[in-house]
Order: structure tokens, then C-alpha cells, then sequence
């Protein structure tokens, strides 16, 4: 009898939801979420940068490949030479691959990077037939680089937002919207340390 | 359950010395069994129906996580510890970095423990959500149809990963602390997401209580099934809603405060019926508790820095004291997260040289043998259900 009258109590709440509003959406009326409506902060997949003066930023430091906790970056640093946009000699990227198999996503190479020159974007990169497509090489990261959206985040944005002493130093206007959108990017360090 | 079988009943039986071929089936319930919430084996000792004795199996799931600990560095560790329990992972950093940051005498600002608070409390939320929608569905078929309930926790937990992700990046793995405070920041209009989000839950959580409380199946299967007494609870080491429902007052947020904790109230509650239904009832109102500290918090985080030291340049800039050793507990929606850290590893101290974790999953896991046997095959999945084991966190 309790297995009866459970039943029914069961199916009464199935009875119910004949006559509420739809609260799940058909794949047919709304697609999947694109890119740009992802959250600003969204993190999917990489891309290599220029930097102000259209070289490439990277500085093949290395720091990179020595925070992955899942060793998935591999740099190859090249000779140093002068660039022909500033004319300042400095180190150059030789190689540079990064392993989408092994990538936990947990934006520690972009937080280290001392020159902006990796960040992440928000569209996840198309499935591949062969492991090797999911392996992002330099020119596969380069290419990214116009192919946005990017998430907001670089190294210089996500050390502002880290800064111990900032809301604190009387001057500054600590309010809401300061902290949520950490506007100018401070200028980018020298080189690597 | 006849007299025979009753007699029988003894969960520290030795197989050795009945005769176990005479009439004793021997059944494995998983590796593989949608129930276990994972990958768990469970051998179970029947005579009929009734279970005589039950032996869990874990360690489908190990993955070397302690071992992995002695090899990365302490920036490099917060990703990792994302994964062990990999339904609540927002409070399995903060046990990390709460462990690393008393070790190093880190101070972390206001704005940041309240956030990590906020933090806490949704993902408690969304653990509890996705427990609920499991578990009735586990005990199958009561609760208007097996899967509704399941449909219905799914679609309240999305939102909440919906505010995670828009502050942290990710939907699951965030990495969203490290020593000494937060790497985001809280964004625009996040407040407000949140506070939509919990209006919502707070509409339609009376319901599902509802549809489970007033089911007198869902009754049926609950109540008098899995009972673990006070005293056995105890000596097991259950932590977490798990001993609150076996009446046991303990709580860590309101007995050993962490984060913002120690600001606020926080009600623990409390059950003495010791069986599946009070671990349901302390669930449930676990979560309503949630929903009110999350909302008294929203608009009371305060202004300030959210990282007390400076921002995470190199790998090992990190140095744990040598020869330190401490351990940390905080709740988690599990229980008691604790984590036994021994500093002064490799990489001249940047890594731990021991770090052990003790994962309130694994302890549940001890009151299997006892909480099962007597009962019936059926309540295997409505126990296993009701104590909420991660296999990930079992068996790291």
C-alpha cells in the first residue's frame, strides 16, 4: 500500500510540471554558448603575443616550462640579436610547443610570464584525429593570436590584481570597479630576472 | 530476514571458519557499478538476499597525488590538489594553502578570507546539490521517476559554476588560490550573480526536500536503513554530516574557525537518528544553512588586497622551514580535510618533504562493513549514497 500511495505522490509531481513554464531550454531554440558570451575570464586555449613594437614578445626565459606542473611546455631558446623594430638586442624563441594531451588549464604559465607573451583564449581548440593535432606548436600559437577572443588575463594584469599593497596606499581609490577591472596594464618588465 | 540469517550477522566474520562454500554467496558490487560513485568494489557476503558481511576494496582510483607532493613545488601544487576530490575542489586548495600558509605564519587579508568563505559555502552548495541528485537517484525510481531529481539538482548547480567561472576562469579545476590569498579578484556584477543564484536555489530547495520528506517510499528506503551509533562513529573517525547525524555536535567552522569563520555564526546542524534518512536531513539543512551565510556575506565583503604576499613569479619562490611539521584540518563538504605537512623537502625546501592527506571520504568508507550488514542488496547503493564518498579523495 506505501509502495502505491509513494507512486502517486511521485507521478503527482510529474502531474504538476505538465502545467509550469519550461524551465529547460531546447538545443534547437538556443545553441551552444559561443566564445564571446563565455565569462571575460574564461581560459580554454593559448596564443603566443607581439608586443607593442611587433616583435615577438616572448623572451624564451623558461619559467614557463620550469611551473607546469604537468611539464607539457617545451621551450627552445634561440641566439640573441637586435630587433629591427627598437634595435635593443635580446633573446629570441627558437621553438616553442605545448602539449594540449597533458594541460591542466591552470594559467600558472601566464601568471609567471615576465613579458606578456603567452596568454589564453576563451575558444577551446576543435577535436583532432591524430594526437599530434592537439599539440599547439609555435606557429600554431602565433596564429592563435589573431584568432580572438583572448581572456583578459596576461601576467602583468594578474600580478596588478595580486598586488599586496594595492586598495592600500592612501592615495589610490580603492572601489569596486578598480578592483574588478584592473584597467591599465603596468609596462611590461625589462627581461627575464 | 529470518532467524538463521539474523544470527549470522557479524561484519567481522572469518570467512575462514564458516563454511563459505556451503551457502554464503560472495558478490562483487563494482569496480564498475554506476552506483558507487566511482570506482569502488564492495565484496558483500550474502546468505539470500541479506548481507552477511561487507568488505569495501578501494584504490581503483590511486593516482599517486602524496607522492606527486614531494615532487612539485608549493605554487606548483594548488592545480593538483584540485583533483583529488573532484566534487567540491574549491575547499580542497584552501586546505592546501591554509596548511602552507600557517606553516609559513602568513597572514591573509580580510577580503580574501571572505571570499574564500563565499567560496566555500557555494561549493558546499554545489557538492550537496549533486549528492542530492545522485542519491535519490541511486535509491531509484521513489522520487518521481528516478532521473527528475537528478535533472532538477543538475540545474541548480549550473549557476553556481556559472559564478565560479566567471571569477575564476574555470568551470571545475580553478586554481583560483595560492599562499596567502586569492589569485582573482572578484569581477563586475558578480555579487549580483551570486545573489540571483541563491534567490533561485532558495525558491525551489523547499521542493525537493518536499518530494523526498512527504515520499513515503523514499521514507521506506531510508529510515532504519545503514544505522552507524554515536560510539562507532566515534572510533571510525567520521567527520563531517556524516557524525553530525550520528549526534555528534562537530563542526569545524564554528569549533576550530578558518577563514572569515570566526566572524560570523554559523548553525551546525545536528541529527540523532544515526541512519541514511539523518544524514539526508543534516545534508538538507546544510544547505539551507549555506544559502544564508552566502547571502549575509555577499555584500559584506570588504575592501583591501586580496594576496598578502607578492604575486607567484618563479617556481620555487616558495621555502617551507626545514624539519617543520603541522597539521591542518578544515571542513570541507565532506568532513574534516586535514593535511599533515612536513616542510624542508626538494628543491632546497620549496617542496614539501612529506605531505599526507586525510580525506573524510576514506573514513566513511570504514563504516561500510558495519552500516551494511543485515540489509539487503537494494540499500547497499541507498548507505554508499548516503555517506557521500569520493573515490578520487579515497584513494588520492
Amino acid at each position: 500500500m506505501n509502495y502505491i500511495s509513494g507512486s502517486w505522490s511521485a507521478l503527482s509531481v510529474t502531474l504538476r510540471n505538465f502545467f509550469r513554464p519550461i524551465t529547460t531550454q531546447s538545443r534547437l531554440d538556443k545553441p551552444a554558448r559561443l566564445p564571446e558570451e563565455r565569462a571575460e575570464r574564461y581560459r580554454a586555449s593559448f596564443a603566443l603575443v607581439h608586443d607593442e613594437h611587433g616583435d615577438t614578445a616572448c623572451i624564451a626565459c623558461k619559467i614557463c616550462e620550469n611551473i607546469c606542473p604537468s611539464s607539457v611546455i617545451t621551450v627552445v631558446p634561440g641566439p640573441k640579436a637586435e630587433s629591427p623594430n627598437t634595435g635593443k638586442k635580446r633573446a629570441w624563441l627558437e621553438d616553442f610547443t605545448l602539449d594540449l594531451q597533458g594541460c591542466i588549464y591552470c594559467e600558472l604559465c601566464v601568471q609567471v610570464c615576465p613579458a606578456d607573451a603567452i596568454v589564453m583564449r576563451r575558444v577551446q581548440e576543435i577535436p583532432g584525429y591524430q594526437r599530434e593535432d592537439l599539440v599547439l606548436t609555435m606557429d600554431r600559437l602565433y596564429a592563435n593570436e589573431t584568432a580572438k577572443p583572448h581572456t583578459w588575463a596576461n601576467a602583468s594584469k594578474l600580478k596588478e590584481m595580486q598586488d599586496p599593497t594595492r586598495g592600500l596606499a592612501p592615495a589610490a581609490e580603492a572601489t569596486d570597479a578598480s578592483a574588478a577591472a584592473p584597467a591599465a596594464p603596468a609596462a611590461p618588465p625589462a627581461g627575464a630576472p | 530476514m529470518n532467524l538463521r540469517q539474523r544470527d549470522r550477522i557479524n561484519p567481522h566474520l572469518d570467512l575462514d571458519t564458516v563454511d563459505a562454500a556451503a551457502d554464503l554467496m560472495a558478490l562483487n558490487m563494482g569496480p564498475q557499478h554506476p552506483s558507487t560513485h566511482g570506482v569502488l568494489r564492495i565484496k558483500l557476503f550474502l546468505d539470500g538476499e541479506v548481507i552477511i558481511k561487507a568488505v569495501p576494496y578501494p584504490g581503483y582510483l590511486h593516482r599517486g597525488v602524496e607522492k606527486l607532493c614531494e615532487r612539485l613545488t608549493c605554487v606548483q601544487l594548488t592545480p593538483i590538489f584540485d583533483k583529488h576530490d573532484y566534487v567540491a575542489p574549491m575547499t580542497n586548495e584552501q586546505a592546501l594553502n591554509i596548511a602552507l600558509e600557517r606553516m609559513l605564519g602568513v597572514e591573509v587579508p580580510r577580503r580574501a578570507r571572505y571570499m574564500r568563505t563565499i567560496l566555500a559555502e557555494l561549493q558546499r552548495l554545489a557538492s550537496h546539490l549533486l549528492w542530492l541528485g545522485t542519491f535519490t537517484l541511486d535509491i531509484g525510481g521513489t522520487i518521481g521517476g528516478g532521473a527528475s531529481l537528478m535533472m532538477y539538482t543538475f540545474r541548480e548547480r549550473e549557476p553556481i559554476l556559472d559564478v565560479f567561472e566567471m571569477l575564476t576562469g574555470a568551470r571545475f579545476h580553478y586554481n583560483t588560490h595560492q599562499v596567502g590569498g586569492n589569485r582573482h579578484d572578484i569581477p563586475d556584477g558578480w555579487a549580483a550573480a551570486v545573489k540571483t543564484c541563491m534567490d533561485q536555489l532558495a525558491a525551489r530547495m523547499p521542493e525537493y526536500e518536499e518530494q523526498c520528506v512527504t515520499n513515503s517510499v523514499f521514507l521506506m528506503r531510508t529510515k532504519g536503513i545503514g544505522v552507524i551509533e554515536t560510539p562507532l562513529a566515534l572510533e571510525l573517525g567520521l567527520t563531517g554530516p556524516n557524525l553530525r547525524a550520528s549526534g555528534v555536535d562537530l563542526d569545524l567552522r564554528r569549533d576550530a574557525p578558518f577563514h572569515a569563520y570566526d566572524e560570523i555564526k554559523v548553525n551546525v546542524a545536528v541529527s540523532n537518528g544515526c541512519d541514511t534518512h539523518a544524514r539526508f536531513e543534516v545534508r538538507i539543512a546544510e544547505m539551507y544553512e549555506s544559502i544564508r551565510i552566502v547571502r549575509e556575506l555577499i555584500d559584506n565583503v570588504p575592501e583591501g588586497p586580496i594576496c598578502s604576499l607578492k604575486p607567484v613569479r618563479t617556481v620555487n619562490q616558495i621555502k617551507l622551514p626545514e624539519g617543520k611539521q603541522m597539521y591542518t584540518a578544515i571542513e570541507t563538504p565532506r568532513g574534516e580535510l586535514g593535511t599533515w605537512l612536513i616542510g624542508g623537502g626538494a628543491e632546497k625546501g620549496a617542496c614539501p618533504y612529506r605531505l599526507k592527506i586525510r580525506p573524510p571520504s576514506l573514513h566513511a568508507m570504514a563504516a561500510l562493513p558495519y552500516a551494511l550488514v543485515g540489509h539487503t542488496v537494494s540499500d547497499v547503493v541507498a548507505v554508499l549514497g548516503s555517506l557521500d564518498p569520493i573515490m578520487g579523495e579515497v584513494d588520492r
